[in-house]
């Protein structure tokens, strides 16, 4: 077999034809898409959802992200409302466009812009944050505000995610804020703002593109922002029934 | 560890010199599957060569008559070392088992063999020597004679018991006619 | 100089005798039906798989491949030696085949075994660009058989590459339905008890690693030439003969341990070249690698060719039988594989008390799985296969299997010690490991490597990033070999997966230990937590492409061009010229 390859390799350089053919040919250089950076693109409604509350309020929410971009840089759209049924009128509503690099082997920084455009005033937000996988798997979103009038705020999200079995997955998830300076024309006092707690038990019925959920939803407001609530005639502690589903495009 | 390792050693052992005791030769008592028996060179009727190849034999099979007695001059002319043994499937079957001992142990390595191993006390009289009168054990460029009378028992293949040779079809038929 | 001229006259004298072939193949979309699902891909002539390409050993082949898709194409002969530019990949040996375009291959075939090719061209490869390639030896084969069948595995998923792709970059873990459970946690716990169980998943929680991280892209259907389990592939014998069977595995992403419960499989050939025959029960067909074995079914039954996915996620499954219609039984797929914390023998970050705790864990976990593997397949073929079936694997089968294990356990030297992923027969049997593998007829003088590389495999699962010393491909500067060297590459794994690695254009000499007997590859195998050596013999001028096989490692960065720099005499001032443009760094 070598004696054979060697045979036909001086063969292989000595018949013109071939020879030719191989020095005609340059080396060039790769411009395909392999060498360039991967780009890639996603869409998730992380919730997307109808609660109904123990005082028969019905809300519609939505929890989205949209992303686009390669592993150095993503340009991140991060949407959630809420949604009064019977009054139809946004309780919350903001959108968040950031932009996301990576800063550890498991954490992202993100910084830009947020817009709260809900019934009532609206707030602009610069953004700075950081999200990630923290040790044990908790997904963990963490973002500072300042609004244009310089009132700053934070924001905790964490998620944990139970597997009981590959497809019945159970979810729970924090969201705390907490304001380091008081805007009471939207509610907010000085201290720890409002959390927001959920369990979902959910079923993945199309890969991960749609699983369905059921679950249950605590709403609580805190300290001055409790008072604010009170004093407009709003609830500071809601119970919530939701059914929903995730979805990923 | 160590110990438990140790056993398992010894036990491994002990077993093969049980398999080699066991072995399925072609002497002694065999019987109606028997390919034959060693015979003399002088009643040898003819000879034969046999060259050995990776892994394949030239010529792949032969013609004998009942009783004959053939001298076979048997030469590796391959890289790695080969076996000619004269048996039925079966017995080749049996063979293989010690043959596998043998390049476990280290006795057959690749292109060589390790005469010493082959020499070694199994610890009852049994060693594995590759002596037995149907075949020969040879290394790349060895050349030996077996000289083999054949029974009228025409289920005969000769064949290479190395691991692995056998199944890829280092064997030819013993057409007795 | 005299000597020289010899052979080039002598090569003349060959080159007016030559064959030389001349072959059409088309590229097409195509509809792909698993018998599970129907999806559109791509195929060749129609059909995919393509079709088999017989070419002989000292043909000089023309090949037009005509791209009817409306996107660029290309084909890469995978294993074949070659000129570089032929090689089939686009941006290093050629810019690609453009649509409604016909681009002609001419290359000298200069070897012989079994080979596959596809497109490397974005995911047209997964999406069903493959075929096969057998290559008719000059002389006779070291091994004898009466018929032959292509045995072409591939992992059909439902999505198209670029979906996967899209998928596993958003959420790494999408296509993983082997994940542990709170039902895991609690037969761990009955198992290991609370205490072992809870430090167990905080270590590995701590890392934010998954122990069930074996297969990225579950949910496919395993095709064997294109026939799903239920469409059953039957190649049909007669009794008694002997069956060579030339195993591919053109699948994306799937490893799949390979076994015909009844029948020894002799393994004769890996990659393409011949190695010393080996008897197995049972062996791992890493993804883009071939092994040719013979099988001699005596009976007059059918027996099941069962491809096990390494994760146990899902399988493939064909039949060799008498006469069309007839069935064996189909084994049930085995625990899935978890790895253990020697799989992550070269990560970073890891404490001594995690290492202690999950040592003595892996062996347990290690012993389960095999004793369950044999207790398992004895009684399966007890209750459905024929009798002579069993009374192989139950009796001898068990011996050796036992013997083995009383030896030195389930080990074997190309996995970390107490890996999870280290394989064991189904019958308790032998299991082909790369340390079998000894050449049959080295084709490169035994020599002193002259330099050493090495790559360190690295990736982050979370980001589902992939990289060779954590640079990936868009970053990376090309590997710069000298002709006529001879490199020794060292590849650590520092990831918890498998990765296959091809090199293309020349031959890996993987390192097995047994010198000039070390087997010769196209694709080497390099498990979690080990570091694998291969040599490579610098005998082709050009640039080629070096990767891992693994279609979404591969997109995601783990990929290589290297450069060879000087070449014979003919060649030498173009490529030289050329390297220093291709300076693309």
């Amino acid at each position: 077999m070598s004696c054979i390859r060697s045979l036909v390799a001086v063969s292989f350089f000595a018949s013109i034809g071939f020879s030719t053919a191989v020095t005609a040919q340059e080396m060039i250089s790769d411009t395909t898409a392999r060498k360039q950076p991967l780009t890639t693109w996603g869409v998730q409604f992380e919730e997307f959802e109808y609660r109904y509350s123990d005082d028969d309020e019905e809300l519609g929410v939505w929890n989205a992200d949209a992303f686009y971009g390669t592993d150095e840089f993503k340009v991140r759209l991060l949407t959630t409302g809420e949604y009064e049924i019977e009054e139809q009128a946004y309780e919350t509503l903001e959108n968040q466009l950031v932009g996301q690099i990576p800063i550890s082997k498991f954490f992202d920084a993100k910084a830009g812009v947020r817009f709260d455009t809900p019934e009532g005033p609206d707030r602009t937000y610069a953004v700075l944050g950081v999200a990630g996988l923290a040790p044990q798997w908790f997904e963990i979103d963490a973002n500072l505000y300042v609004s244009k009038d310089g009132d700053t705020s934070a924001e905790l999200d964490a998620e944990y995610e139970l597997l009981l079995t590959n497809y019945w997955i159970l979810a729970a998830t924090l969201d705390a804020t907490v304001a380091f300076s008081e805007d009471r024309e939207i509610g907010v006092g000085k201290g720890l703002v409002s959390t927001e707690t959920g369990l979902r038990l959910s079923y993945d019925l199309i890969n991960r593109a749609l699983s369905p959920y059921v679950g249950v939803v605590h709403e609580r407001k805190y300290g001055d922002s409790a008072d604010f609530a009170e004093a407009d005639g709003g609830s500071t502690a809601d119970w919530f029934a939701v059914i929903g589903a995730r979805i990923a495009l | 560890m160590t110990v438990s390792k140790f056993l398992v050693a010894a036990a491994t052992i002990l077993l093969s010199a049980t398999t080699f005791a066991a072995g399925i030769h072609g002497g002694g008592h065999d019987h109606g599957a028997a390919s034959g028996e060693p015979g003399k060179a002088s009643e040898a009727s003819r000879t034969i060569t046999v060259e050995m190849y990776d892994n394949y034999y030239e010529p792949g099979s032969i013609i004998v008559s009942p009783g004959e007695t053939v001298r076979f001059v048997v030469e590796n002319k391959g890289n790695l070392v080969h076996e000619f043994n004269i048996g039925t499937p079966e017995m080749h079957e049996g063979h293989q088992e010690e043959m596998m001992m043998m390049v476990e142990h280290g006795v057959i390595q690749g292109g060589k063999l390790n005469h010493d191993m082959m020499e070694m006390d199994m610890g009852n009289g049994q060693s594995m020597k590759h002596d037995d009168p149907n075949s020969v054990l040879l290394e790349p460029g060895q050349r030996q004679e077996v000289i083999w009378k054949f029974s009228d028992n025409s289920n005969i293949e000769f064949a290479c018991n190395v691991p692995g040779h056998y199944q890829a079809g280092m064997y030819g038929d013993v057409k007795v006619q | 100089m005299n000597s020289r001229l010899g052979s080039v006259l002598l090569s003349l004298l060959m080159s007016a005798s030559v064959m030389a072939g001349e072959y059409n193949l088309t590229v097409d979309r195509v509809e792909i039906d698993t018998g599970d699902f129907v999806k559109d891909g791509i195929g060749y002539n129609g059909a995919s798989p393509g079709p088999v390409m017989r070419f002989k050993e000292g043909e000089n082949v023309k090949i037009n491949v005509t791209n009817n898709l409306d996107e660029m194409t290309s084909i890469h002969w995978h294993g074949l030696i070659l000129p570089f530019d032929q090689d089939g990949v686009p941006g290093i040996s050629f810019p690609g085949i453009k649509p409604g375009e016909t681009f002609t291959y001419e290359f000298p075939i200069q070897q012989a075994g079994t080979y596959w090719f596809h497109s490397h061209s974005g995911f047209q490869e997964p999406d069903g660009a493959y075929g096969s390639i057998v290559i008719e030896p000059e002389g006779r084969e070291p091994f004898r058989y009466d018929r032959e069948y292509v045995v072409q595995l591939t992992d059909k998923h439902p999505h198209s590459g670029d979906r996967i792709m899209r998928n596993l970059k958003m959420m790494p873990d999408y296509y993983n339905r082997e994940q542990q459970t709170v039902g895991e946690f609690f037969s761990d716990v009955s198992e290991n008890g609370l205490m072992n169980t809870v430090r167990d998943r905080m270590a590995w929680g701590g890392m934010r690693m998954m122990k069930a991280d074996v297969e990225d892209l579950q949910g496919f259907t395993g095709l064997i030439n294109g026939k799903g389990p239920d469409q059953n592939w039957t190649g049909l014998f007669e009794p008694g003969e002997r069956i060579r069977l030339r195993f591919i595995n053109s699948s994306a992403m799937t490893y799949f341990d390979i076994r015909i419960p009844g029948l020894d499989m002799t393994v004769v050939q890996a990659d393409g070249n011949n190695v010393q025959p080996v008897s197995v029960d049972e062996f791992r067909i890493g993804v883009a690698e071939t092994y040719d074995v013979i099988v001699r079914p005596k009976g007059e039954q059918a027996y099941t060719i069962f491809a096990e996915s390494m994760g146990r996620s899902g399988y493939a499954r064909a039949t060799l039988a008498p006469e069309e219609g007839m069935e064996a039984f189909v084994p049930q797929l085995r625990e899935p594989a978890r790895l253990t914390m020697a799989d992550m023998g070269g990560m970073s970050g890891m404490d001594h008390g995690d290492m202690d705790m999950n040592s003595s864990e892996g062996m347990s976990g290690m012993d389960h799985s095999s004793m369950e593997g044999m207790d398992h397949a004895n009684m399966s073929n007890m209750d459905h296969s024929n009798m002579k079936g069993m009374d192989h694997s139950g009796t001898s089968g068990m011996d050796h299997g036992s013997m083995a294990m009383g030896k030195e356990g389930p080990s074997d030297p190309f996995y970390a010690k107490g890996s999870g992923l280290v394989p064991t027969a189904a019958n308790g049997g032998k299991f082909l490991s790369y340390a079998d593998l000894k050449a049959q007829d080295p084709l490169y003088e035994d020599r002193e490597p002259t330099r050493e590389i090495e790559l360190r495999l690295t990736g982050n699962m979370e980001r589902y990033t992939w990289s060779i010393n954590g640079v990936k491909y868009e970053d990376a500067d090309p590997i710069r070999l000298k002709y006529g060297e001879r490199v020794r590459f060292k590849f650590v794994n520092e990831t918890m997966m498998t990765h296959p690695m091809h090199l293309h254009g020349m031959w890996s000499i993987l390192d097995v230990g047994a010198d000039q007997w070390n087997p010769i590859k196209h694709t080497v195998s390099v498990q979690p937590g080990t570091t694998v050596y291969m040599e490579t013999e610098v005998d082709e001028p050009g640039q080629w492409a070096f990767h891992c096989h693994l279609s979404y490692h591969a997109a995601a960065g783990m990929f290589r061009k290297v450069i060879v720099e000087g070449g014979p005499e003919s060649t030498q001032a173009k490529t030289d010229a050329a390297a220093e443009e291709g300076g693309e760094a």
